[in-house]
């Protein structure tokens, strides 16, 4: 029973990172139409700045959140400007984020080589911290990314269906041009809104970097949890990203202390599959900004 | 506007064609035409060794190969394309091979296999290179060795961790693991366990599902040889845990809960690179460290900036302190080789497995192609199974057709000690005023 406890909580807790690395990509794709494979690199470019300046400047690697996530942002923004002056539709943006994805990561492999990075834990208190009920474990650094997960979650939807920034979103999403009707600046709401999406990126980056040994190849594997994640969640449904991430943080950790570890990528895929057959549109579809 | 489902499967249909083709090179090179990164060892006569050299001459000799250096292999490739860079340098800074100098014709193969066969193809083929060496990974050697094999060509290679696979009369690995460390290596870590007088009554199996990892704790499919587990159950321990866990976990959370559970004496993690790392960190978030621990191929590094990582032991064939460190040229060679890991900006610069097996390889040619006289393969393949080679970091080496040309299993044990890897078994070859800690009631 305390095994399958601590497996629940973890995959809970390991979902809320999950979620935390889907919601960008979730509110591209669903608000801006930008299938952001680049979203990868970006979390990934962010643990290695997190690695640098925790290993060069013995910085706290939680407080270089402070750093990352402003710089994120503008890349971010910067980046749909650009995809704004290219035109990009959904298909074209796959290719052109793509392309970025292999930008960055040979510029990661040019600057750090491939070999493994990891803060040591001089400057990483978090990566063993746990905090105890009874004999079930709950990781500090992972707790915090749930936390973050949450806020951010719960802050999204609050914004895109509570203010006018995010009436503006969800028109764009629907129709750019009888939004610009109504007075809306596509363009701006899309740059801000690309700002924020990196911004998550680059946090998620942090909690990669605090939890876990980094090299190249990492983001890759990500592909898979990830977008199970975004297509479970619904496309631009932040509280959908993140049941969804709960949901397959559970289903992994449960089937891994009941089937075996190997069966943890079985169930999440039955899960995708299920749900593109089920719920196409996501968990939660209701709240979608789609 | 929500996006019409058939064009979402479709969208979706793509990006998993872009993540097959993003896997195989973790996306960090093109993947339409494989890379011609070529590596010319200088010959420039910038020589700073002090003994009299004649200068190459002639046309170079060519030695084609390929190595992990994007991809998931990469971390270690590019361990791999430092040390033969020295070598080459260090071989024509020394006169070359056969009086000629010596040029690397390296391509990336990007970690897939498939790649790997095609650039020997080319290699031979179009390039007509010389010589091959072998490239790095189980896969991309098993895939290499056959096409050196159609073409006759004598193969050495580093560390191919599927030994029974492998017949080709000239291929020879530089990796003294033995044609069965599926028996030996694990006989190493309990002979080990054994000697301290205190041996593991429990012991847990955390195994990856690589194929070289499955058959070190397995033994080879169809066979009832050896396997870690097989093996331990012999000695009377108890299997309390044995777990496979697929080589892209990142999730170590329900495995480290499993082995709390299980609670074994010793715990084999029969994985690679940063499993062991990842799994200790998962075990300390929740208060959990077994009294002993075995890692099978770990990235040394990391395991070293690990908490909770002292303590834990893995198999080696060198490691720069004493006795390895005895003869000055390992010292003058590693401190070549510290220097090319650390200008390619790899963080771990000590000579260990990987470097030490890398430099044995080139050591394989060089002595076969400087017998034979000639870069006749036949002749080379001959002086090579006739002659043995010497080995800076392996000592000599008799290569056994019997046994598919490997020979004696001379894996040591080392394990993590005031923040260090030592030697500690056997005790010949322990680092000075160092042993074995192991104590199951810690």
């Amino acid at each position: 029973m305390e095994l399958i406890s601590q497996g629940i909580v973890s995959g809970v807790l390991i979902g809320g990172l999950y979620a935390l690395m889907s919601l960008g990509l979730s509110l591209s794709w669903g608000a801006l139409k930008i299938i952001n494979l680049a979203h990868f690199s970006f979390i990934l470019l962010s643990a290695y700045l997190v690695y640098q300046m925790s290993v060069s400047y013995s910085l706290d690697p939680l407080l270089t959140a402070l750093i990352v996530v402003p710089l994120f942002f503008v890349v971010g923004a910067a980046m749909q400007v650009f995809f704004h002056k290219v035109q990009v539709d959904e298909f074209k943006s796959l290719i052109i984020t793509f392309g970025i994805f292999i930008i960055l990561q040979s510029l990661i492999r040019t600057i750090w080589s491939a070999d493994f990075r990891r803060i040591g834990s001089e400057l990483n208190p978090y990566e063993t911290q746990s905090i105890f009920v009874g004999r079930i474990a709950l990781p500090v650094s992972q707790l915090i990314a749930f936390g973050a997960a949450v806020l951010i979650a719960v802050g999204m939807s609050l914004l895109l269906s509570r203010t006018y920034f995010g009436k503006a979103v969800r028109a764009v999403a629907q129709d750019r041009d009888m939004a610009r009707a109504f007075g809306v600046d596509p363009r701006r709401v899309a740059v801000i809104l690309s700002g924020l999406t990196t911004a998550f990126s680059a946090l998620a980056g942090v909690f990669i970097a605090v939890g876990q040994t980094i090299f190249p190849g990492l983001a890759v594997g990500w592909f898979g949890v990830v977008f199970s994640v975004v297509i479970l969640g619904g496309l631009g449904n932040t509280l959908g990203t993140l049941t969804a991430g709960v949901v397959v943080g559970v289903a992994n950790g449960a089937a891994s202390v009941t089937w075996g570890p190997l069966a943890a990528p079985l169930v999440t895929f039955l899960i995708l599959i299920a749900a593109l057959l089920f719920r196409p549109d996501g968990l939660l579809t209701k709240r979608s900004v789609a | 506007m929500k996006a019409p489902r058939r064009r979402r499967y479709l969208i979706l249909i793509t990006v998993l064609a872009l993540i097959a083709a993003a896997c195989g090179g973790d996306g960090t090179t093109e993947t339409t035409a494989p890379p011609d990164t070529e590596t010319t060892a200088p010959s420039d006569g910038e020589t700073t060794t002090s003994e009299e050299m004649e200068e190459p001459s002639g046309e170079p000799i060519r030695i084609g190969g390929t190595l992990a250096l994007t991809g998931v292999l990469a971390a270690t490739g590019i361990i791999h394309e430092a040390v033969g860079e020295v070598f080459v340098e260090r071989l024509n800074e020394q006169g070359g091979l056969l009086g000629r100098p010596v040029e690397w014709v390296l391509l990336d193969d990007e970690s897939v296999p498939d790649q790997s066969a095609a650039a020997y193809e080319r290699l031979i083929t179009e390039d007509e290179v010389d010589l091959v060496i072998g490239p790095y990974g189980t896969g991309n050697i098993t895939s290499a060795m056959a096409v050196a094999e159609r073409y006759g060509y004598v193969f050495p290679h580093h560390t191919a961790s599927l030994t029974y696979a492998y017949n080709y009369a000239c291929h020879f690995s530089s990796w003294s693991t033995g044609l069965h460390p599926n028996i030996t290596n694990p006989n190493l870590i309990y002979d080990a366990l054994e000697s301290t007088g205190t041996p593991p009554e429990t012991i847990g199996f955390v195994v990856n599902e690589f194929p070289g990892t499955m058959f070190i704790a397995y033994g080879q499919d169809g066979t009832d040889e050896g396997g870690a587990v097989a093996l331990a159950e012999d000695r009377g321990w108890d299997v309390v845990l044995d777990l496979t866990f697929p080589t892209a976990t990142s999730d170590w959370a329900p495995i480290a809960a499993q082995i709390r559970d299980a609670d074994p004496d010793f715990l084999y993690i029969a994985g690679l690179g940063v499993n062991a790392s990842q799994l200790i960190t998962a075990m300390q978030a929740i208060d959990y460290s077994p009294a002993g621990m075995f890692s099978q191929w770990p990235a040394p590094g990391p395991l070293l900036q690990t908490e909770g990582a002292d303590g834990i032991m893995s198999v080696t064939v060198f490691e720069e302190h004493p006795p390895f460190t005895d003869d000055p040229e390992a010292v003058e060679v590693s401190a070549l080789i510290n220097q090319a890991l650390a200008d390619a900006g790899i963080p771990y610069t000590k000579v260990e497995t990987q470097a030490a097996a890398s430099w044995t390889a080139w050591e394989y040619l060089q002595q076969a192609a400087e017998g034979a006289g000639s870069l006749d393969q036949e002749a080379m393949c001959d002086w090579l199974l006739e002659n043995g080679v010497d080995t800076l970091y392996q000592g000599h080496i008799d290569f056994r057709p019997d046994e598919q040309n490997y020979f004696e299993d001379l894996s040591k044990l080392k394990q993590i000690q005031d923040g260090d890897w030592w030697v500690v078994y056997p005790e010949e070859f322990a680092a000075p005023d160092r042993s074995l800690i192991f104590s199951p009631d810690e």
